[in-house]
């Protein structure tokens, strides 16, 4: 028992250790973000000395930042409500409900995971630039949700098969269609799930530069990352501004963690007591 | 049954809707008729500000209808975006454009400007890094080339005379030796990790190593990877960094975020560095004051080379072919190349301009030196390189550095990309 | 087969259609964005570049592909991937196991292990080739112990193998929110039952954890996979540029460089179906094994 508990803390202290490398690199960026780049490059390890705020206030001012905040939680918002929607749609339809050609679908969507952006890049914009969809919101929004769908629903469908089959029988029994079913008890019981894949989603969407760059060319359309990215210029020699954007682009993906994770936390704990 | 029937309804409406789509993809629109599109790098820099509002101001002057938007575009995505813009026919009507095989590569999707710039050939430098076939392609906006720097206060400490460098390779490295005895610093500052220090090294050293003759050729398309000069070039390479003369790590050291720091905080005597944008006489400057920012030619390796300063047109804008009207947006071009507009970014963003016309005389001695070699000037040797061999020879340099590759070995493997 | 089939098809016909209509929305999305433009590439990718733009070129694109030395270390290095992919996923999988087990301060742990996923690749590349510098920190550390320096980004032997662990330090916070996620799936009278046997913790893991989340750790597995071979592109592109010499070359980095700087389209598309063919099989392959090894359902 004693030496359980001992091994307990030594775990402790290692994870400690883990967890204050893994906030290093934030502080890092910060402190970088608080200096001028004369400062910086003459030491980049140093303590910055001074709290100063213009930085930050310059990348935020440059350039319509803040259309471009806009302009990532409106595309950010919508693709993770339609991955969400959709996903666990799909999710439990493969999980739970056999039909002819189920199978073939989930291994279409496992295929789906494996289509790297790179080798649909250029036919993309052209089917995009086809439909009409190219340089607009919906545009990028569905670019994202065709993007993350697949690791969504892989995601939803393996959380949903550890689901036991009894508890859709004994709802099916209490006189509720399958829409009834995925309303009333998958989107409850997979609060879990949704949440982190939520979570995650609007991390890759927040976080992507790429996809938001071909599809929404103009400025006034950019997202934040890519106005940010933009910061860094040819020979990236800013690094204090281009740390500043990052810093601003961070706070938002931290805060919604910071919240959801609890939530996340909570509905591990309310699952696994129920289940 | 019925299902099958349903999904492969399905499956057919959705490959009709996108079948119909990509029929009619690849059209060649362009943007409403009284707006032009610049897409760059630099707009969104703020020392490119009064420049882009200069060129602005003076395009408006010409064309009062016609509104102008500049995307600044992040540079590592921006080859990438440009090549989805050309497959589609669909993009800026004006864009920005590394000289040299980046502009070279894509000439079948911009407008030959030879029309619209005729008046302006003689006032701007640097033409050859956007032309191909005897065809011009883009307006040079500013010079780019590889002057070798070093630090007057380095060699005042170690006793030397900082307005005389030695100019052969044997009294720079007996220089070299007598600093670091005195003050610690290396000789060179290189960094290779993206393999770029080799193109400074070739382009920077080969005017005092290949005979004038030899460098012509080279820059003609005549390239002897056979010959002595051009071995010395790689051997000297290798001996430099096994005699301990670069920073150790070279192959890790990031060129343009790290390696100039190396030279700003007086930890190298010497760097091979740029003109413009960064890494130049400005910089340097602004860090080591400007009067301590020295300027050398390439010491002599080999009797009978003539060093000389090697440069191309920097950065330059080009016109779509898919434009609406090319004669304005090549006077966009123009109204960006303009001597008021690019004086402005030669004092604000230190680079050294296109237009030969500006004054640099107020600028420190570094900027004087730089501009006085510039009529006595050559293309880099490695400009004239494709971009496929270029980036076989930064394999190689590391390779070469590293011991895993031999200098005959790469040569050959270079020889033979560069007739490919 | 057949009994389940009738039994399919004694339902009533809205019962049978609800799947479709629950599936549709998710498959149109998928055939129209991602399965369309990727036949459109596979066609591509049989097309030339430059002058040869538009016209067919059969398997040139593919024959100059196998020809080209840093492709085929690209996908030796697919190779070592797979090889550390186990790493990948018992780093988080252990984290989250001992977080939901309780460990003292597993609230702060759980916050801040997500931390580094939120900054970008540009960021923390940038960091890492500071720390890890030939005249470095680390270095400064391992001289302090009497070790000799490493030069962690510029050897060939070890640049790989620095970059892939950066990324996981970057990425295992992902990881970690989908197996803490997974453990709501599992029976917590398992656990108990297994705990007051005075079941040890490596029995505990073996016997209780890994086949209650044997999904779960199959989906880690595939997303790891799929995150190691294409999202390292940010920071090859910061920390070692493919290099020394290509040894970090991966297929999604030359797929760039062909795409963007060397204006090959066609053999970036030629290049990045081969990309796709290897990951469908080492994904369904590892989903084989798992399954098999699992047994799960």
């Amino acid at each position: 028992m004693r030496t359980a508990r001992l091994g307990r803390w030594v775990l402790a202290l290692l994870m400690t250790t883990l967890a204050l490398a893994t906030v290093y690199p934030l502080l890092f960026t910060a402190n970088a973000a608080m200096k001028t780049r004369r400062e910086y490059i003459l030491d980049r390890f140093s303590a910055t000395t001074t709290l100063r705020g213009d930085n930050i206030a310059n990348a935020w001012n440059s350039a319509g930042m803040a259309g471009y905040f806009v302009n990532s939680l409106i595309v950010v918002g919508g693709a993770v409500i339609l991955l969400l929607l959709f996903g666990s749609m799909a999710g439990f339809a493969l999980s739970h409900l056999k039909f002819r050609g189920s199978r073939t679908l989930f291994l279409g969507c496992l295929a789906g995971l494996f289509i790297p952006f790179q080798v649909i890049m250029v036919p993309l914009v052209r089917t995009m630039t086809a439909v009409g969809l190219i340089d607009t919101y919906p545009g990028l929004v569905v670019a994202y949700v065709a993007q993350f769908l697949p690791f969504t629903i892989y995601l939803m469908t393996s959380y949903y098969s550890a689901i036991p089959k009894d508890i859709v029988d004994a709802a099916r029994l209490d006189g509720n269609s399958f829409y009834g079913v995925y309303r009333r008890i998958m989107l409850p019981i997979g609060l879990p799930a949704l949440l982190s894949v939520g979570v995650l989603d609007a991390l890759f969407c927040w976080n992507d530069v790429l996809i938001a760059l071909l599809m929404m060319p103009s400025a006034e359309h950019r997202t934040l990352m890519v106005g940010v990215t933009a910061l860094r210029g040819q020979y990236s020699s800013d690094i204090p501004t281009f740390a500043s954007g990052v810093i601003i682009a961070a706070v938002p993906v931290l805060a919604v963690y910071l919240v959801f994770q609890r939530r996340i936390a909570d509905a591990v704990t309310a699952g696994s007591t129920k289940g | 049954m019925k299902q099958r029937a349903l999904w492969s309804v399905a499956v057919v409406a959705a490959l009709a809707l996108t079948g119909c789509g990509s029929a009619a993809g690849g059209d060649k629109t362009s943007n409403s008729g009284g707006k032009l599109v610049v897409w760059d790098w630099k707009s969104g820099d703020k020392t490119a500000a009064n420049y882009i509002a200069k060129a602005k101001a003076d395009f408006a002057r010409k064309h009062p209808g016609v509104t102008v938007e500049f995307v600044n575009q992040p540079f590592d995505q921006y080859y990438t975006l440009l090549g989805t813009a050309i497959q589609s026919g669909k993009g800026p009507d004006v864009m920005m454009f590394n000289g040299g095989g980046q502009i070279r590569d894509r000439v079948n999707a911009l407008v030959p400007l030879d029309a619209y710039v005729a008046q302006d050939r003689q006032r701007l430098a640097g033409w050859d890094a956007f032309s191909k076939d005897g065809k011009i392609y883009g307006a040079p906006v500013t010079l780019q080339g590889h002057p070798i720097y070093y630090n007057k206060s380095l060699y005042k400490q170690a006793g030397l005379d900082p307005e005389h460098p030695a100019t052969t390779w044997d009294g720079f490295v007996k220089d070299c030796g007598t600093i670091t005895k005195a003050t610690k610093a290396t000789c060179f500052a290189l960094g290779n990790k993206e393999g770029i220090g080799i193109q400074f090294w070739l382009s920077g050293m080969g005017s005092g190593i290949l005979s004038p003759q030899e460098y012509d050729d080279w820059i003609a398309g005549k390239r002897d990877w056979t010959s002595p000069d051009v071995k010395k070039i790689f051997d000297l390479w290798k001996q430099a960094n096994d005699a301990g003369l670069n920073n150790k790590g070279a192959n890790s050291t990031a060129m343009f975020t790290d390696i100039f720091s190396v030279f700003d905080a007086g930890k190298a005597a010497d760097i091979i560095g740029l003109m413009s944008d960064i890494g130049h006489w400005k910089d340097f400057g602004d860090f080591l004051k400007p009067e301590n920012v020295g300027v050398m030619t390439a010491p002599v390796v080999t009797a009978g080379a003539q060093p000389s300063l090697p440069y191309d047109g920097g950065i330059g804008y080009a016109v779509a072919n898919w434009t609406k009207d090319p004669a304005v947006a090549a006077d966009l071009v123009r109204s960006l190349t303009s001597t008021d507009a690019l004086s402005a970014f030669y004092v604000d963003a230190g680079a050294i301009a296109s237009d030969t016309t500006i004054s640099t005389a107020s600028a420190g001695p570094a900027v004087g030196t730089i501009v006085s070699e510039l009529k006595a000037g050559k293309p880099a040797l490695h400009v004239a390189l494709s971009s496929k061999t270029l980036d076989l020879m930064g394999k190689l340099s590391q390779q070469i550095l590293d011991g895993s590759v031999g200098v005959d070995d790469a040569l050959r493997q270079l020889a033979a990309s560069d007739k490919a | 087969m057949t009994p389940r089939r009738a039994a399919d098809d004694r339902r009533p016909l809205g019962d049978r259609l609800a799947a479709y209509v629950l599936i549709a929305p998710a498959a149109v999305v998928l055939v129209v964005f991602r399965l369309w433009p990727l036949l459109l590439g596979v066609d591509f990718s049989f097309t030339g570049d430059g002058d040869q733009d538009g016209t067919p070129v059969g398997f040139g694109n593919y024959s100059e592909l196998l020809h080209d030395p840093y492709f085929r270390i690209a996908l030796r290095n697919v190779g070592w991937l797979v090889v550390l992919l186990p790493v990948a996923v018992a780093i988080p999988g252990l984290l989250a196991t001992f977080i939901f087990l309780k460990v003292p301060g597993h609230r702060l742990y759980r916050s801040v292990y997500f931390f580094p996923a939120v900054l970008s690749p540009v960021i923390v590349g940038s960091i890492f080739n500071l720390l890890l510098s030939y005249d470095g920190p680390l270095n400064k550390l391992l001289a302090a112990v009497g070790m000799a320096p490493v030069d962690w980004l510029g050897d060939s032997k070890t640049a790989l193998f620095t970059v892939v662990g950066v990324h996981i330090w970057a990425t295992f916070g992902m990881a970690l929110v989908v197996f803490l996620a997974g453990f709501a799936t599992l029976d917590p009278s398992l656990l108990d039952a297994a705990r007051s046997d005075g079941a040890s913790l490596v029995q505990l893991i073996r016997h209780v954890i890994v086949p209650g989340l044997s999904r779960t750790i199959q989906f880690v597995f595939v997303t790891t996979m799929i995150g190691l071979l294409t999202s390292m592109f940010g920071l090859l592109y910061v920390m070692t540029s493919g290099g020394p010499g290509g040894s970090t070359t991966l297929p999604e980095y030359y797929v760039w460089i062909q795409q963007g700087q060397m204006n090959r389209p066609a053999l970036a598309s030629a290049a990045s179906t081969v990309l796709f063919l290897i990951m469908l099989v080492v994904g369904l392959g590892q989903i084989a094994i798992l399954r098999r090894s699992g047994r799960e359902d």
